[in-house]
């Protein structure tokens, strides 16, 4: 054990910021992983015993997570993303050609140590498509050149420029506003723009009521995908001050499509750290952790700066603006798994278990983190907060359409001309938004849009008019989730998105549920084998069948996410389906060559 | 404490009313509508994992889980409408997808639920036409427990057992979605006190037993209701014996006991047993006192009943003639029935002999959970017979040669006194009764050897280190010639002339209720299935 002695300090010192030895699991592991190149079975036993839990339940942790590996990797691990946006923008090809160039196939090591190729599901740079994860860095889109680069000399690849492509049919930005600024993301910037004038106003002079009243009346909903209205959800937190309330900032972004909360960490972390100000001042938490998805290396840097900063200016730590409200703030990093952005799932996370989905109720509000009343808001959303204090929650709200108050980030991937990140109110339209994204490639065109992620119904090319608020898309069929915009053209091979769609749902299930756990795999097993020319004419009635048996049976939604796509991909496109069943090839790619 | 508010409820049409806190599963057995479950277990925290207990709640769209949603004032429950059927169906079918089906070779098999839940809720037109997920098979994860991971539904009941009960932690599940996995830390083995217990809860061929793996078709088994021995937390048991040994005798060697498995008592041992007491059972069949033995000039030979009674018989009637009672000592045992003691001290005190004494094992090990240090399972029930306790003195005695004879039941003196002390207590003494159900050194060295019956043969109560009584009941038949102890003793009465005559245990109870001031009232009707506690 000698050897994990060393860590002992970093390890203790990493458990000061926990409530609960146990929470600091996944930071403890990642730790040892750093030092160690892996997480051997030795090495479980000395975090079981470091935080007191028992080896079978870290060694649950290592296994679930896909960030842990029990192996060592090359020095240069290249991680390649193998899900629906960057396929459709030639991910097959670019793994084919790393592979060829190094010689090994997924999951492996080159001899020398030097390389390990590994495919991954989304990692939420879809508008980098296709796009790697090389070691800490994300690189994309990946071209032969750059392809050579990264495997000849990693340590020279070029910067990589952010996407963001500017708001649509707004008089002016607001999420965005500071986007282009210069040095935006650091805090002499934020303050230059009025920055952290709303925490100031909200905490000496509103009460915490006036400040949860001000964000009823915007109509923010929660950005992360379900919308549920964010003043109701304040107003739930149990006012019981016996326990202590947490605030917890879901940053772990993960659906497919999506890349919103990245570029608002990179870009203008302070106008987050102000929104949980406000928010935990109108809910009385004093101690804040954002979960940030455990790839997101270099906005967790951004972050971690600017929270440090803050404490620095007195932003954050005790008596904030000189009140008696105090507030601290923990980046938690998570580890690899998409379930962990559904609440109650990242509640877990964080107590240093398996991501499993909770049982409710209780809800969050009354027992949430530690069993504690606790307040989850996605970055977005609290991004939203500084402004609505700022502007007014009624003028917020007309920023909006119907019931979605204020604006939000579309991340607009796949076939466009122009992927990047856009913001608009949520009045706008799916055409608006693409043909701000420049539309199909020319020569193609529009065939099926996914509006809110790779979990939502995905929409015929003559449904696109539609308004991308949540209620407008509900009554499509569909749903905004978390406004990631998936486009496909007339080359997409609707088996193919299917088959990639299912790939990730198998991938990500947590188990727990057997509707969930089984069927998910069933489901790609079926669209693999149909793929392969060895469809049966009961597939599709067997496919529609096993997704409604799980819809509505699971503890989470997660089941029902993955359902959607099988059963709106074959209701829209059947005919496509029924093709490669019955002639055992594609009819979409074949054409074109 | 308030009484709890009741809610009333209507299951399938029927209404019932629940304590408020009640779950909708709890209602629904109450009911009379039982719904299956998996990962639901009384004795453990609520996973709702398995999703099998979905029934229909009227004004709920989706299908809830019965084993989690607390039943609520005016709630209308149907279990058997066509969607939570067709919930249960779905939900079975997506267990078995990944499910080997080896039922053939599967030890569950007979006892599986999901044998039970597909004959009664599935029956489905099977649709998994892909290829099944490989995972470890027949492997030892302990000196008592096979784990085969493809048979899992990965309920999680055996992560909970050694989480919340036994808190040793040995079960994960490893990986995530359909690899998912039970196991254990690498290179780590299940060993803990309660081992024996997943196997219990498992409810699918996941866990099996090493002990009785493969040894007996569940199907060919007798079940008695019991109560285990080992100590004197007098765990409720079920004995399970091999009822066909008669036409399959080649089945386990022809041993009749096949294993035993805890049976619930809220009071006692809720759901569990240790391992000491369920794999404790080998004696049974193992190692048994099955004829008379005499000893004559050092040897020793079989004898008939009747020569061995009529020679205790005669030497304790010429000690009652000589008035040398004073010079005769009883070590009774705390493994005997209150019927056994009862009868023991009619016929010794009737008799006059006044040095009766009962005798516990040597102590042993205990925990908070069920393991009491007591190994014998009535020694509360000797003393509140009023015998007292302990066999120092008269072994003490025999050493000084200061006792002609010595009746000595069920335990073994070396343990106690040493192996020459006894030796030479067996030469000082003019007789040495050893009255018991297996061979040991005291056995070896008796004058008069008398074979009993062991637990699992006869009726009658133990009463327990909380004072509660409870029923044994007889499995077996005796053993070789061995008969009941209190069976014993009554025919040695009755060569003494003594009116101590019953013929079953039941009797000698109705006798000793009316008798004894601790047991006033009770019958064994009053004891019933789960116990009832003695007269302060």
């Amino acid at each position: 054990m000698g050897t994990f002695d060393t860590l002992r300090q970093e390890a203790d010192a990493i458990i000061s910021h926990y409530e609960e030895r146990r929470a600091a699991m996944l930071p403890v592991l990642r730790l040892v992983q750093e030092r160690l190149g892996a997480i051997t079975t030795e090495a479980e036993e000395w975090v079981a015993q470091f935080l007191q839990v028992a080896p079978s339940h870290v060694h649950e942790v290592v296994t679930f997570y896909s960030l842990y590996h029990q192996q060592p990797v090359g020095t240069c691990h290249i991680q390649l993303c193998r899900n629906i946006a960057c396929a459709l923008r030639g991910a097959e090809g670019c793994l084919a050609a790393v592979s060829e160039r190094l010689g090994i196939g997924p999951g492996e090591t080159t001899p020398d140590g030097r390389y390990t190729l590994s495919t991954v599901e989304c990692l939420c740079a879809c508008e980098m498509g296709p796009v790697a994860q090389v070691n800490d860095r994300y690189v994309g889109p990946l071209s032969p050149e750059l392809i050579e680069t990264l495997i000849r000399a990693p340590e020279s690849l070029p910067a990589m420029p952010l996407r963001f492509r500017g708001a649509v049919g707004l008089a002016e930005p607001v999420l965005s506003k500071r986007f282009s600024f210069q040095d935006s993301e650091a805090i002499e910037t934020y303050l230059r723009d009025d920055g952290y004038q709303s925490a100031r106003r909200s905490l000496t002079e509103l009460a915490p009521d006036q400040v949860i009243a001000e964000v009823t009346k915007s109509n923010l909903r929660g950005l992360g995908g379900a919308g549920f209205p964010t003043g109701k959800k304040w107003a739930f937190v149990l006012k019981d001050a016996s326990k202590p309330h947490y605030l917890v900032v879901n940053a772990d972004e993960g659906e497919p499509g999506t890349i919103k909360d990245r570029y608002i960490i990179t870009k203008d972390p302070h106008r987050l750290i102000e929104g949980m100000i406000i928010a935990a001042y109108a809910t009385g938490c004093r101690k804040a952790y954002i979960y940030i998805r455990g790839e997101y290396v270099e906005p967790t840097r951004i972050l971690q700066q600017a929270i440090d900063d803050a404490y620095k200016y007195g932003f954050l730590g005790r008596r904030i603006f000189n009140t008696s409200v105090d507030l601290d703030v923990v980046v938690h990093r998570g580890a690899g798994a998409y379930i962990c952005g559904e609440e109650s799932a990242l509640l877990e996370s964080l107590e240093g278990k398996k991501g499993f989905p909770r049982l409710r109720p209780p809800y969050p509000a009354i027992s949430g983190l530690f069993a504690s009343p606790t307040v989850i808001n996605n970055v977005e959303t609290l991004s939203c907060v500084p402004t609505i204090i700022q502007k007014g929650g009624e003028s917020f709200a007309k920023l909006g359409f119907g019931k979605s108050g204020g604006t939000r980030l579309f991340s607009v991937s796949g076939h466009v001309r122009k992927p990047g990140l856009y913001e608009a109110s949520h009045g706008v339209t799916l055409r608006e938004l693409i043909d701000a994204a420049g539309g199909v490639p020319e020569g193609r065109r529009l065939k099926a849009v996914i509006p809110g992620g790779i979990s939502a119904k995905i929409l015929r090319a003559d449904e696109i008019d539609v308004r991308m608020d949540f209620d407008s898309l509900l009554a499509a069929g569909t749903m905004a989730g978390s406004a990631g915009v998936i486009v496909m053209d007339d080359t997409t091979c609707m088996l193919d998105a299917l088959w990639y769609a299912a790939k990730f749902f198998a991938h990500e299930s947590c188990g727990q549920c057997s509707p969930c756990r089984e069927g998910t795999g069933w489901l790609f097993k079926i669209v693999d084998r149909i793929r392969k020319g060895e469809g049966r004419v009961q597939d599709l009635d067997s496919l529609l069948g096993i997704a409604g048996n799980m819809e509505g049976r699971t503890i989470c939604v997660f089941a029902d996410a993955a359902a959607w796509p099988v059963q709106s991909y074959i209701a829209k496109f059947r005919e496509e389906f029924e093709f490669h069943i019955r002639e055992g090839r594609c009819n979409v790619r074949s054409e074109d060559g | 404490m308030g009484e709890p508010k009741q809610v009333t409820v209507t299951v399938d049409g029927k209404q019932v009313t629940v304590p408020e806190g009640t779950t909708v599963l709890q209602a629904c057995e109450k009911a009379g509508s039982p719904v299956p479950f998996y990962c639901y277990h009384p004795g453990l925290s609520i996973a709702g994992n398995c999703r099998i207990c979905l029934v229909e709640i009227a004004s709920t769209p989706k299908p809830q889980i019965a084993c989690y949603t607390p039943a609520a004032e005016g709630m209308v429950v149907s279990t058997t409408s066509d969607k939570a059927l067709k919930a249960r169906q779905d939900v079975l079918e997506f267990l078995l997808i990944n499910h080997p089906l080896d039922c053939p070779v599967c030890d569950q098999a007979g006892e599986c639920w999901l044998q039970d839940y597909y004959m009664q809720h599935g029956l489905y037109d099977p649709k998994f036409n892909e290829t099944k997920i490989k995972k470890p098979k027949a492997i030892p994860i302990g000196p008592t427990v096979m784990l085969d991971a493809e048979r899992c539904i990965l309920c999680s009941r055996c992560v909970r057992f050694t989480d919340e009960i036994t808190k040793t932690g040995e079960f994960g599940i490893f990986n995530r979605g359909d690899h998912s996995e039970i196991g254990l830390h690498p290179g780590k083995q299940l060993v803990n006190q309660y081992s024996g217990n997943v196997v219990d809860i498992c409810p699918v061929g996941a866990l099996t037993d090493r002990d009785f793996r493969f040894k007996c078709r569940v199907w060919y088994l007798g079940s008695t209701d019991s109560v285990c021995p080992g100590c004197s937390r007098g765990c409720n048991i079920q004995i399970h014996d091999n009822r066909e040994r008669d036409w399959r005798p080649h089945i386990a060697g022809g041993e009749r006991v096949m294993r035993l498995k805890p049976r619930y008592n809220p009071d006692v041992n809720q759901w569990w047993m240790c391992d000491e007491g369920r794999y404790g059972y080998k004696f049974i069949d193992h190692n048994r006192l099955a004829h008379v033995q005499l000893k004559k000039d050092g040897d020793v030979h079989e004898g008939t009943w009747d020569e061995a009674l009529g020679r205790v018989s005669e030497t304790l009637a010429r000690m009652r003639e000589a008035k040398q009672l004073d010079q005769a000592g009883v070590i009774l045992s705390s493994h005997l029935t209150n019927e056994d003691l009862y009868v023991a001290k009619r016929v010794f005190g009737g008799l006059g002999v006044k040095q009766v004494v009962f005798q516990r094992p040597p102590s042993g090990t205990s925990d908070n959970l069920l393991i009491q240090a007591d190994k014998s399972p009535n020694a509360r029930g000797a003393q509140a017979l009023g015998i007292a306790e302990g066999a120092g003195g008269l072994i003490e005695k025999a050493l000084k040669k200061e006792l002609r004879l010595l009746f000595v039941f069920t335990q073994d003196l070396v343990p106690l006194a040493g192996e020459e002390q006894v030796a030479s207590i067996a030469k000082n003494l003019e007789l040495l009764v050893f009255q018991g159900t297996n061979r040991n050194r005291t056995a070896e060295l008796a004058h008069v050897v008398l074979p009993s019956s062991v637990y699992a043969e006869k009726d009658g109560t133990f009463t327990n280190f909380q004072g509660r009584i409870q029923r044994i009941r007889a499995a077996l038949t005796p053993w070789g010639e061995s008969k009941p102890d209190w069976q014993i003793l009554c025919e040695l009465a009755a060569r003494l002339s003594l009116d101590v005559a019953f013929a079953d245990a039941a009797g000698i109870f109705a006798e000793l209720s009316q008798r004894e001031a601790a047991f006033k009232g009770l019958t064994y009707h009053v004891i019933g299935a789960q116990g009832a506690l003695l007269k302060q």
